[in-house]
């Protein structure tokens, strides 16, 4: 019995033994190995780039003072990934709103989302009978909702090439343009581009 | 005999190079493979030179950091240096912001981004803060992680 045990066991001390140790990432000195898909690494540069940018321009001081109101549009994921693209603008948002160039709205937002479904559902609310079990006083007054002036969107494009007989090139294109609501015309666009290049049977997902 | 060959050495090694010479417009680097072989830059010396570069270890130089306030308030940093090494340098950089106390500034921005400077060439690298408390930076760098 010990006889037939004791493969098995010395087969597990060893395998567990080969087991890489988790750790936790050094997300501020990561000195990790770059990888074909994106990672947090990669949402970092790209909404860095696309503050500074913003920053930069100088196209976001408002005449007469005061700052401009911006509504999130929608920016659409076309890569392999599963992306959840607040990953790139909820980096970009806050750095914006703490700079003090503008201000995010939650009230709307693009489709028929807004930024935050509180601030209609205490107006359902208000305009319903359970309005009644509130303060009234507490309650949204109408009318007090500020209107975007300007709305951000964009699109993460990804681009697979074949580059040589093992390798295959990936080209990330993160496009990102602020626009005037009331005239329609692009504020500020800027468009970042990153490649990674990699063993061809890897997926880059 | 000897004086005439010597006198015919002289003016090919002098006189010829100096007969070639032509202007050259400073602004414009043309990289080995790109620009036409002289005497003092050919296949030969290159070689020479790359190995001494590597011995002696030659890499990236900051040679100056300009700050300015742009008109809404925002400091905005160039960084310029030379790349003395004969190969491409890329590397990281990061930049931190400070405030009027010296404190460093709570940013998303401040991440490790990469650039990359040709061999013997001049580079410059661009940050803008996005507060308008900052007043001062600081900048480290590291190689790309392999």
């Amino acid at each position: 019995m010990i006889k037939k045990l004791l493969p098995i066991t010395l087969l597990a001390i060893v395998s567990f033994g080969c087991q890489p140790a988790t750790e936790n990432i050094d997300t501020i000195n990561d000195p990790g190995k770059a990888v074909l898909g994106l990672d947090y690494r990669d949402f970092d540069r790209a909404a860095s780039e696309m503050v500074q940018s913003m920053v930069a321009s100088g196209a976001f001081k408002k005449e007469g003072g005061g700052r401009y109101v911006v509504a999130k549009g929608k920016i659409t994921n076309d890569t392999m990934q599963r992306i959840d693209t607040d990953q790139l603008m909820g980096k970009v948002e806050q750095e914006l709103t703490r700079s003090g160039l503008v201000v995010m709205t939650a009230a709307v937002g693009a489709g028929s989302e807004p930024g935050d479904s509180l601030v209609h559902s205490v107006r359902d609310i208000r305009d319903s009978d359970k309005g009644d079990e509130f303060n009234q006083d507490t309650l949204q007054a109408k009318g007090q909702l500020i209107a975007p002036e300007l709305s951000i969107s964009g699109k993460i494009i990804q681009r697979n090439v074949r580059y040589d007989n093992d390798k295959q090139q990936v080209e990330y294109y993160f496009q990102l343009r602020m626009t005037n609501l009331t005239t329609g015309l692009n504020f500020w666009q800027n468009e970042m581009v990153m490649g990674k290049r990699g063993d061809k049977k890897l997926a880059p997902w | 005999m000897r004086l005439t060959m010597l006198y015919t050495l002289l003016f090919i090694v002098i006189i010829c190079p100096l007969g070639c010479y032509t202007p050259r417009e400073e602004r414009v680097k043309l990289q080995e493979g790109v620009g036409s072989s002289t005497p003092i830059d050919n296949v030969v010396t290159q070689q020479i030179a790359h190995a001494f570069s590597a011995i002696i270890g030659q890499g990236i130089e900051i040679r100056n950091a300009v700050t300015r306030i742009n008109k809404d308030g925002f400091m905005e940093l160039e960084v310029s240096g030379f790349n003395e090494a004969y190969d491409t340098r890329r590397f990281e950089y990061k930049v931190e912001w400070l405030d009027a106390s010296g404190m460093v500034i709570d940013t998303t921005t401040s991440k490790w981004m990469q650039t990359s400077a040709m061999s013997k060439s001049p580079f410059a690298i661009k940050a803008v803060a996005p507060r308008t408390s900052a007043v001062n930076f600081r900048m480290n760098t590291r190689k790309i992680p392999n």
